[in-house]
Formats: C-alpha cells, structure tokens, sequence
C-alpha cells in the first residue's frame, strides 16, 4: 500500500515536472516568435515614430525624477563607504574614482535597469495587459491593423532608446551624489574631486556600461511587452502578467549582465 | 454572401462547434440566437478569421477566407466592421480618435476630410456631444454606439454584432438594436448579430439562426420560429 502509494505521489511529481519543463519550453518558443514579430516589423520599417515620441516621454520623462532621486542616493551612499574604507588606508582621493568607475561599468545600468523595469516595464505590461483582456487587442486586429505594429513595435523602440539615455543621466546624477559627499563629508577639494572622475573614466567603461544598457533595453521592452500582449484572466490576470513581466526583467538582466560583463571583460578589458 | 461548411472547432476536449452550416445572404441582418455557451461568439469569430476552424469552410463573396494568412485577413477586415460586446474602445483615445482611427489607418483623407466624416457618423449615431470624451466617462449605451460608429465608418460591407444589447436596460436595449438596423439598411451591409435579446433580435432581423451546443437546429424567420415544433426553440423564444 505504501510502495503503492509513493509510486503515486512519484508519478504526480514527474507529471508536474513535464509540465513544467513543456509549459517553459512553448513560453520561451512564443517568445522568441514575438521577438521575431516585432524586428519583421522594425527592418520593414513599419516604425511609428509619433507613437514612438509619445513612448518615450511617458517611459523616459516620466522616470526622470525616481532615477535621479535613486542615482543621488546611491551615488552619495558608495562615496560614504568607500570615503569610511580609503580613509583607513589614507587614500580617501581615490573615492572619486570607486564612484564613477562603480557607477559607469556596474551599478547605474544594473541598478537604473531595476528601477525602469519596475516603473516603465511595469507600466508596459500592465497597459497591454489591460487592452488584452478588455478586447482591445481583438479590437485592433478587426480594424484592419496589426497589433504588434500599432501598440507593441512603438513602446519596444521607445524602451530600447530612452534607457540608455536615462542610465548616462544615472551615471551623471550619481558621480553628482558621490561629488556631494566627497567635498562636504571627506573634504576632498573639489578640483580635485573632478580631476579623478575625469581622469579614471575611460571610454571602455563608459560604453561596456551603455552597450549593456541597450540590451537591457531590449530585454525589458521585450518581456514586459510580451506578458502584456498575452495576459489572460481579467484584472487578477493583469496583476498576475505585470508582476510576471518585473520579475523575469529582473532575473534576466541579472543573469544577462553576468555573461555580458565577462564577455565584455575577456574581450574589451 | 458568406457561406459557412461543415464548420467544427473544439478547444481541447470542449467541442464548440460541430457541422455548422449556413448562408447569410447580402444586405440581410441575420441574428444568431442561443444559450450562453453555445458557440454564438465563437462561430462570430471565425466569420472575421479571430479562429480558425478544425474543419469546415468559410466563404466570404465567392472567396474562400479559411486559411488566409493574419496578414491576408488584415487587408479583408478593412470591409469589414465588428462590433464588441464590450465596446472594446481604445480608452486612450477619445470618441472621436477612436472613430477617426480607421479613417486614419486606411484611407488618405485630410484631417479636415476626416473630421466632416467622423463628425456624420457620430451624428448618425446620436453622439456629438460626446465627441471630445473619453471611452471611461461614457455610459454602457454610448460605448456601444460609438464602437459601433468605429465598426462603421469605413463604410464596411459586412457588419457583426457581439452581444450588442448585453448588458443595457430594455429601453437602451431597443435604441442600439434600431441603431444597428437604421445603420444596416443605411449602409446597405450585411450584418450578423449574436444575442440572446429574442424580442430585439425577432424585431430587427431578417432571420434567426438557434444554436444549442455548437449545433445550428433551426433557421428562418420569424414566423417559422414561431411555428416550429422543437421544444427548446418553443422554450427559448417563450
């Protein structure tokens, strides 16, 4: 009865396994087709530019203010260690440098990236996902046009082209934060401060940092637009999709960035 | 005329459609009659190719649409209007963008060409006043409406109708279904309406089609549904 009963749960367990593993494999192959769709239409040059403007002002402006506040803080917050550690090796002047080189190669496209998906990521699917269960997607397909073209194309664009924008503003913003601190908390004169930002920034680490965050734009564009276009089950579906669709940008930028990061490290320096 | 064959669709194990056949003639208004579940809307969806069938043929004015690629049904849509239990409005548009929209997307009109011609079909429907609004600050009657100005302004030959009267009160009930047969008739399109409004749809439609599970067991006029003998016909239109 026993042996019968755990080759039961066994069975039980391998079939939520297979299910798990087939439901993983047809999400990824949707999503790569939806990935497929959407450059068909960008190499077409089925581009609406005036959808893509109004894009980037709701993703871009509208992140503006939380990605400063964010940059600042952690700006300032790495020049406060970093001023605490460099101080018991007198070497407080190279704060500079752990603030900028941190921020430009590291922490402003990871961290940036964090925050843009979990505002205009969010944001992203949540709005598909609503059109989605309200027929609005269906909608559009009746009226003659394609969907992806119309809502998905315009919004991935936008998300590929402001995130590397916002992320140099991080950076700046950042450094600013770090600068803040280094003359009022370490009392690093200011010329000083600015000669080594300067001089330890190099364009290596500033284009391995932005070359990063145009993947990271893409990532999140494609994610986020590819939970909305395919949320199912009214407004519990919406939070469920839009909560999905943060989750997964988070997890792949990191990972992503692991591979990026060594690659960019093996071949670039 | 759209000629549908043997037309079945299951969704996994769910059967819901089964041997559907049926001809919907040129400028006729045909209301598609049934229990909810019975396969009304689905059957809906495959007529404007949002499904494809597991068999079965649909033919659109000697054309046979069944396996047309999305692309091929996007171009076919243009003549066609639908008209979404919901509305389905853009609610990032106003009434006037969203019945715009499809002037914009496929024809060359001017804006000012535009506006004389949204502004006829939102007068046709009784909703100038609400030209300037957005699709959340319109009652359930005036989305109907204005989906329906949308579905219309084209100048679509074919026009369908989901569940166009769910969800309104009687007297509302009645204006959008005199509204869609004034529009009908006006624009002298074919129009298939699913519903399970029988005063309504016996009002406006030319024939009745009766679904019950995935199955078409009558379809005729009025008159003859009235007179058929079936017993969940008698019981449905009682």
């Amino acid at each position: 009865m026993a042996d019968a009963e755990r080759e039961a749960e066994r069975t039980i367990a391998m079939s939520f396994l297979i299910r798990y593993i087939s439901d993983f494999l047809v999400g990824t192959g949707n999503a790569l087709f939806f990935l497929r769709d959407v450059l068909f239409c960008v190499v077409r040059g089925r581009i609406r530019w005036a959808e893509v403007l109004k894009q980037i002002y709701e993703q871009g402006v509208q992140s503006v203010v939380i990605i400063a506040l964010a940059s600042f803080a952690s700006g300032a917050v790495l020049a406060l260690q970093g001023y605490v550690m460099l101080n018991r090796f007198g070497a407080k002047e190279y704060v500079a440098q752990l603030v900028a080189l941190s921020l430009v190669r590291e922490l402003s496209p990871v961290f940036g990236s964090f925050i843009f998906s979990g505002k205009a990521g969010a944001r992203l699917a949540a709005e598909l996902g609503t059109m989605n269960v309200n027929d609005q997607m269906l909608a559009t397909r009746t009226l003659g046009v394609d969907p992806v073209e119309f809502l998905v194309v315009p919004r991935m664009v936008a998300c590929f082209l402001v995130l590397p924008g916002l992320i140099v503003f991080s950076e700046l913003v950042g450094i600013f934060g770090g600068y803040f601190i280094g003359i009022y908390d370490a009392h690093i004169p200011s010329a000083t401060y600015i000669h080594q930002t300067l001089r330890s920034i190099g364009y290596v680490d500033f284009f391995s940092g932005f070359f990063k965050t145009l993947f990271f734009g893409l990532l999140i564009g494609w994610v986020c637009c590819y939970q909305g276009f395919y949320t199912r089950g009214g407004s519990l579906g919406v939070g469920q999709y839009t909560t999905k669709a943060v989750a997964f940008s988070y997890i792949l930028i990191v990972i992503s960035n692991m591979i990026l990061t060594k690659l960019i490290l093996t071949f670039w320096g | 005329m759209i000629k549908v064959r043997g037309l079945s669709k299951s969704f996994g194990d769910h059967v819901v459609l089964k041997d559907v056949n049926v001809e919907i003639k040129d400028g006729e208004i045909l209301a598609i009659l049934g229990e909810s579940g019975a396969g009304k809307s689905v059957f809906l969806q495959h007529l404007i190719g949002l499904f494809r069938p597991d068999q079965g043929t649909v033919e659109i004015d000697g054309r046979d649409v069944t396996h047309l690629s999305e692309r091929s049904w996007l171009e076919l849509r243009k003549n066609m209007g639908y008209l979404f239990q919901q509305g389905a409005l853009y609610d990032f548009m106003t009434v006037f963008e969203n019945v715009a929209f499809p002037l914009q997307e496929h024809t060359s009109l001017q804006a000012r060409e535009i506006k004389v011609k949204v502004d006829e079909i939102l007068e046709m429907v009784g909703l100038q006043e609400a030209a300037r609004k957005y699709p959340a600050e319109l009652s359930g009657g005036m989305k109907k409406r204005a989906a329906l100005a949308r579905a219309v302004v084209l100048g679509s030959k074919i026009i369908f109708c989901d569940e166009p009267t769910s969800g309104l009160d009687p007297m509302r009930s009645r204006d959008i279904s005199d509204l869609i047969q004034r529009t009908s008739r006006r624009l002298k399109c074919t129009t298939v309406i699913t519903s399970h409004d029988v005063p309504n749809s016996f009002r406006i439609a030319d024939r009745l089609v009766v679904f019950r599970e995935g199955v078409i067991i009558a379809v005729g006029t009025q008159q003859e549904l009235l007179a058929s003998s079936d017993q969940f016909i008698k019981e449905f239109i009682k």
